[in-house]
């Protein structure tokens, strides 16, 4: 017998047996129900995408029982949702290590007529900060390599010491699965569990990418929003934005990272050129409006 | 002490490829005994003879001796000693996670392996039988009837469609039903579920339906569940109510031969 083989397999079941206990189905969406995790005692994180509705939602736990969740809140941005289950569940181990690339993953999720479920792969790359194209941020990004199925996002990725890395999603990538990092989910989970949901800051201003005559690289504003923060503090239409509390915006992404260290209503320092004379505008930061 | 393309090795000559002459493609076998049994899927032989090939390209003419439509599980047999048999596994050990192998003859490759892990074990919805084992590996069509083996080369199951991606193998211990009680009455027929019932879509000339005059068209009331529930109740005649045309309800009686066990 491959002594070897047979016990790097039972290795892999026993991961997949000892994370079982906190993974569930939810259901919350036609056909497929998704998978989610036990992230504190009585809330579970999921895939905001997998959520189609916010009430009625139910879990199947880990026992094989259904049992009713609210939706405490949702952030799109990350694609997270954290629901609240009165439920015991132990919870995952998070990773003592930095997640690694050509590491093995395996994804565990649940389905209510086989109970847990179980992909394996590896973490095909690993970076920093990274902006999803629904507009939150991962405070890395980790690409995997490994299958995910209907109904497989949401569950939880772990390593082979059957550590939590973070959760699965098949929304935010178009060639690849993504494990949202725990880093991110501790972060959106606090700040839903607090407030309900996850405040972006906001300008208020449309703004295109242009090429200033020294070469330098801004933004001009192309529309306002009608009494938004940044029409309120006087930016015109025209003017070129030029830097954000002090550093220097060439896309529109600098403008997300300016905001991400800048509370709702804390007051901002917009640099602005206008018809040739640089100026210095304050304008406080609001709040994004929901979308509907 | 072998290696994973030993046992990658074995279970290839273990697998052969099922023709049934029916259809464009073939499919995969697996050899359950040295002296010429060879399982397959009841998709993959469709006719009352096969044609089989092993994986030292030897080729024989192969009698289906049965068919469980329900299994999904067909059995054959060929006039050859000393075949490589492959070792049955205990499926109801199988658990999430583990390692998988497959081999088969997907898109005419002879002898392909493919290697995952366990994703579930559970039933299918549309798919009767209560066990099911999902592999999270990549199958093709010609995979069906081709072996799902664990990490010690045991055969686990037997690979038998993909759904949503994932590949669906009859558990080994199901094969073992099948061969020690013989096929799970059936009534031979194809179905198409509807709102209020199960719609028949093609009647087999000579299957317990077509001896009932159940007709193409005909729908059967009640689930699939309610109707595997009474195939399975144990009883060799059965009652089915349906509806033909006008909206009258009839009743029919299907008788189902005695169950006999496939010779090993």
């Amino acid at each position: 017998m491959s002594t070897e083989l047979a016990a790097f397999s039972s290795e892999l079941a026993a991961v997949v047996e000892k994370s079982a206990p906190s993974v569930v189905a939810v259901h919350a969406r036609p056909r497929f129900p998704s998978s989610g995790v036990f992230w504190r005692p009585g809330v579970i994180v999921t895939a905001e995408h997998t959520i189609r509705r916010e009430d009625e939602i139910t879990v199947t736990l880990p026992d094989g029982s259904n049992a009713p969740a609210t939706l405490a809140g949702s952030d799109p941005g990350t694609d997270l949702a954290v629901l609240k289950a009165d439920f015991p569940a132990p919870l995952l181990a998070p990773a003592a290590a930095a997640t690694v690339p050509g590491q093995i993953a395996l994804t565990i999720g649940r389905s209510p007529d086989s109970g847990v479920n179980a992909t394996m792969g590896i973490v095909s790359a690993v970076s920093g900060d990274w902006r999803t194209w629904r507009g939150g941020r991962l405070d890395q990004y980790i690409r995997l390599d490994l299958t995910l199925y209907p109904g497989s996002s949401g569950g939880a990725v772990v390593n082979i010491a059957g550590e939590v890395l973070g959760i699965a999603t098949s929304a935010l990538s178009r060639i690849a699965g993504v494990a949202i990092p725990s880093a991110t989910i501790n972060r959106v989970v606090d700040q839903i569990l607090s407030r309900g949901r996850v405040s972006r800051g906001y300008l208020g201003v449309g703004l295109q990418p242009v090429e200033l005559p020294d070469h330098q690289k801004a933004l001009i504003v192309l529309s306002l929003a009608p009494e938004g923060p940044a029409a309120s503090a006087g930016v015109l239409m025209g003017d070129i934005l030029v830097s954000l509390a002090g550093s220097p915006v060439a896309d529109t992404d600098d403008i997300q990272t300016a905001l991400e260290s800048h509370p709702v209503g804390q007051a901002v320092a917009a640099g602005i050129v206008r018809g040739g004379v640089s100026q210095t505008i304050d304008i406080t930061v609001g709040e994004r409006p929901r979308r509907e | 002490m072998p290696h994973f393309g030993e046992i990658a090795e074995q279970l290839r000559r273990s697998t052969v490829q099922v023709t049934d002459g029916r259809g464009p493609g073939s499919g995969s076998g697996v050899v359950w005994s040295a002296s010429g049994l060879i399982l397959t899927n009841a998709h993959v032989a469709r006719s009352r003879s096969a044609q089989v090939e092993l994986w030292d390209g030897r080729r024989f003419e192969a009698r289906v001796t049965a068919r469980d439509t329900r299994r999904d599980l067909a059995a054959l047999r060929i006039q050859a000693a000393g075949l490589p048999a492959a070792t049955p596994g205990d499926s109801a050990a199988v658990r999430p996670g583990e390692l998988v192998l497959a081999v088969g003859n997907p898109l005419g490759f002879a002898g392909a392996v493919s290697t995952g892990v366990v994703h579930s074990i559970g039933a299918l919805p549309g798919m009767s039988g209560s066990q099911w084992i999902r592999a999270n590996l990549r199958l093709a069509p010609g995979n069906s009837g081709g072996p799902l083996a664990n990490a010690q080369g045991r055969v686990i199951g037997i690979n038998t469609a993909i759904l949503n991606g994932l590949g669906v193998a009859a558990p080994a211990n199901s094969a073992a039903g099948f061969l020690a009680q013989g096929p799970r009455p059936a009534l031979g027929v194809t179905l198409r579920p509807l709102p209020y019932g199960l719609e028949i879509l093609e009647v087999d000339a000579d299957g317990p339906a077509a001896a009932a005059s159940l007709r193409r068209g005909d729908v059967l009331l009640g689930s699939y569940e309610q109707l595997n529930q009474a195939l399975d109740s144990g009883r060799d005649v059965v009652r089915l109510q349906f509806l033909r045309g006008a909206n009258r309800v009839r009743e029919t009686v299907v008788r189902f031969p005695a169950p006999q066990a496939v010779a090993a």
